[in-house]
């Protein structure tokens, strides 16, 4: 453990988008600067994220999670997932929306102060995907509450997902 | 049983399922000598509805004994004027929430079941209305009316303790974390939790009703996306189960590439859940580098598939792609996997306030798992010997050396280093695979799936066992396709384990077990 803060401090510290040794392009690693001087601009450099999950099948969770380990880190861009959304800019939502789940989502949705976003994430949130047809599902977060955008896959890599967001932010700003 | 035997209906063997028809006063009696003389254990009860093929509902109890590798599948005939059925929950706890399941979707009653609450339902689905039924209809203004919740038809009553200084807890659907939706109820005592009863099924998505509309080789597509870190083993036991009731054969190769990717499903799920119980113990160091390796097997898994989540793979006869022609790219992540997690292990043991946390805490006694049927990496911490791989060998498991690790602690800290002494041993079975090459074609030569036939597929998930059972109509159309998660079973152990633990170990405990919500909720 003490080896571990001692080669942290002891450490050269690069500033670069992604660590070496992941096969993630520069190319892509240069579009997420556009999304931290967006974020500055539009959210008073802090976006703050409400994942909820209306039913999805749990890929889409963990790679939300995979946004906050340290290949992706999105917190160094002022972006974080908080606990309540009562603290939240944005609800990223993800699943088909299962009928047992439509309440829950609603008034999370009623408890989140405006202004707010609502991001539908993953190919089951935009029509029901897979599950679209079945007795026990919404057929995606659009028949529920408001979308304000959509990021397709299944479940969207966390690259994706950043993309996404970087998309709902030029919208808003242009 | 011997009387029992003598008056069975009918015996057939397919593979290694024995079937067996009882009478329907003969079917407790059956169940309980498998459970007791033999030591069996219940894999899966469920029902269907034959209504089409001879009038008749039939419950099903499949059961396993160790050593052997035969399931015993026990079943009765329920005639349409009379939907009883004995309960062997009093003598088989594990079959609890089979029966309330079977009873909310076909309305088939279990007498004698202690407690008939709805299981799946909450309190705004109509009542008296059975989905899993063929000639089930629904309003479409009963269903927006089960969507918007507000109209109590049927209300579900948590059990209550009643004392001096009991505080009750309400948690969720919606939790603080990035995690899944169910609802828990705590009754405490100060800080010390005293009793907790989950309300679960937030994220039912009326899985096996879909199963029978999309047809047995589209099911595939639906069987990886039921619980997403396991998609690779629940399509591949789906598939195993078509593949058998189909009598299609896989060749050598196919059943390589099934082998070696779902012991690189389990890799980065293990790796994964030790780093979340460091999210647990609120060691940020443990978590960080777990999700490191984590993600590095990930990227693994996209390079090799094109899926984070080895998706798109299995289909109906084989695997759509050749893994063993990137083996030096696997070999050398895996070197670095190995290296990285030695020093993540030794970091975390060697830290106290981590080992603090993880030992003693959650402890599931040998004698409740074994009770409730606890399966995986749970069972294995308390003490229960069952790998579904060591037990019912498949694909090329029966040919790879290894043991089922268990330990007899039943703790956190059992179940951490469980997974930690699988990962290793899933590091060596990929490079004993590496070793040989396999010959044959990706995918079998396709079969139509014969009328009124059935078979059972399973396989070990990094969760646990998860077993499909599926069963074809007349028309060699899907009847009926019955999956069972791990996460199944091992939810009602949660609240033994968390008994006597003060409310901050909860969210410990339910890391250390890292069951899935929507497989469990079907």
């Amino acid at each position: 453990m003490i080896k571990e803060i001692l080669k942290n401090l002891t450490g050269r510290k690069r500033v670069i988008p992604f660590p070496e040794g992941f096969n993630i392009s520069p190319e892509e690693a240069a579009k997420v600067i556009s999304l931290q001087e967006n974020i500055g601009r539009v959210f008073g450099k802090s976006l703050r994220i409400r994942q909820v999950d209306a039913g999805s099948c749990n890929a889409c969770e963990w790679e939300c999670t995979a946004l906050t380990n340290p290949v992706y880190d999105i917190q160094r861009f002022g972006i974080d997932f908080v606990a309540s959304p009562r603290h939240a800019d944005l609800l990223l939502v993800t699943g088909p929306v299962s009928r047992q789940m439509e309440l829950a989502l609603k008034k999370t949705y009623i408890a989140t102060p405006e202004p707010r976003l609502v991001v539908a994430c993953g190919d089951c949130s935009i029509d029901g995907g897979v599950y679209k047809g079945s007795y026990a599902v919404a057929n995606g977060v659009a028949n529920v509450i408001p979308v304000d955008c959509y990021i397709s896959g299944c479940p969207p890599s966390p690259l994706r997902i950043i993309e996404g967001l970087i998309a709902l932010l030029k919208k808003l700003t242009s | 049983m011997e009387k029992v035997l003598k008056r069975l209906i009918n015996k057939k063997q397919n593979l290694n399922e024995v079937y067996i028809e009882v009478r329907k006063k003969d079917f407790k009696d059956a169940c309980i000598y498998l459970y007791q003389n033999g030591e069996a254990i219940l894999r899966v009860m469920f029902a269907t509805d034959e209504r089409q093929i001879d009038s008749t509902f039939k419950i099903y109890a499949v059961f396993s004994v160790p050593g052997k590798d035969e399931f015993f599948i026990i079943y009765i005939s329920l005639a349409e004027d009379d939907l009883s059925f004995p309960s062997i929950t009093n003598n088989i706890p594990a079959a609890h929430w089979y029966e309330r399941e079977i009873h909310d979707m076909f309305g088939l009653v279990p007498e004698g079941h202690p407690d008939l609450r709805r299981l799946i339902f909450h309190d705004s689905f109509p009542p008296d209305s059975y989905p899993l039924r063929k000639d089930w209809s629904v309003k479409e203004s009963d269903l927006r009316e089960w969507g918007e919740g507000m109209i109590i038809k049927q209300p579900y009553t948590f059990m209550e303790v009643e004392g001096e200084g009991i505080t009750e807890i309400p948690v969720g659907p919606v939790h603080a974390g990035i995690i899944e939706p169910g609802h828990f109820r705590f009754s405490t005592v100060g800080e010390t939790i005293f009793f907790l009863e989950p309300k679960l099924f937030y994220t039912h998505k009326g899985t096996e009703k879909h199963f029978e509309t999309l047809g047995f080789f589209e099911g595939v597509r639906l069987a990886e996306r039921i619980s997403g870190t396991s998609s690779f083993s629940y399509s591949a036991a789906y598939c195993m189960a078509v593949e058998k009731m189909a009598g299609i054969v896989l060749t050598e190769k196919a059943k390589a590439v099934r082998t070696l990717l779902l012991e690189l499903e389990r890799l980065y799920n293990h790796i994964g859940d030790i780093g979340n119980i460091c999210a647990g113990t609120g060691l940020a160091v443990g978590y960080a580098k777990g999700a490191v390796i984590k993600e590095q097997l990930m990227q693994l898994n996209e390079t090799l598939t094109g899926s984070r989540y080895l998706r798109g793979i299995n289909t109906i006869g084989g695997v759509t792609k050749d893994i063993f022609l990137t083996k030096e790219h696997i070999l050398n992540v895996l070197n670095t996997v190995t290296k990285e997690f030695k020093s993540f292990m030794k970091l975390l043991l060697g830290t106290v306030s981590h080992m603090e946390r993880v030992e003693n805490t959650g402890r599931l006694s040998r004698d409740i798992a074994l009770r409730l049927g606890v399966t995986g990496v749970a069972a294995r911490a308390s003490g229960i010997n069952d790998d579904i791989r060591k037990a019912h060998p498949h694909l090329l498991y029966d040919r790879l050396y290894f043991e089922p690790h268990t330990t007899s602690r039943g703790d956190v800290f059992a179940r951490m280093m469980v997974r930690a002494e699988e990962t290793e041993c899933s590091i060596s079975m990929i490079e004993t695979l590496f070793e040989n090459s396999y010959g044959g074609a990706l995918i079998a030569d396709k079969k139509d799936i014969p009328p009124l036939s059935s078979a059972l597929g399973y396989t070990e998930t990094p969760r646990g066992s998860v077993f499909y059972w599926v069963k074809s109509d007349a028309n060699g159309k899907t009847l009926r396709v019955k999956f069972r998660s791990p996460s199944y079973c091992n939810w009602p152990a949660v609240p033994f384990a968390v008994h006597g633990n003060i409310v901050p170990d909860f969210p410990l405990c339910n890391k250390s077990f890292n069951l899935s919500y929507s497989g469990c909720d079907m």
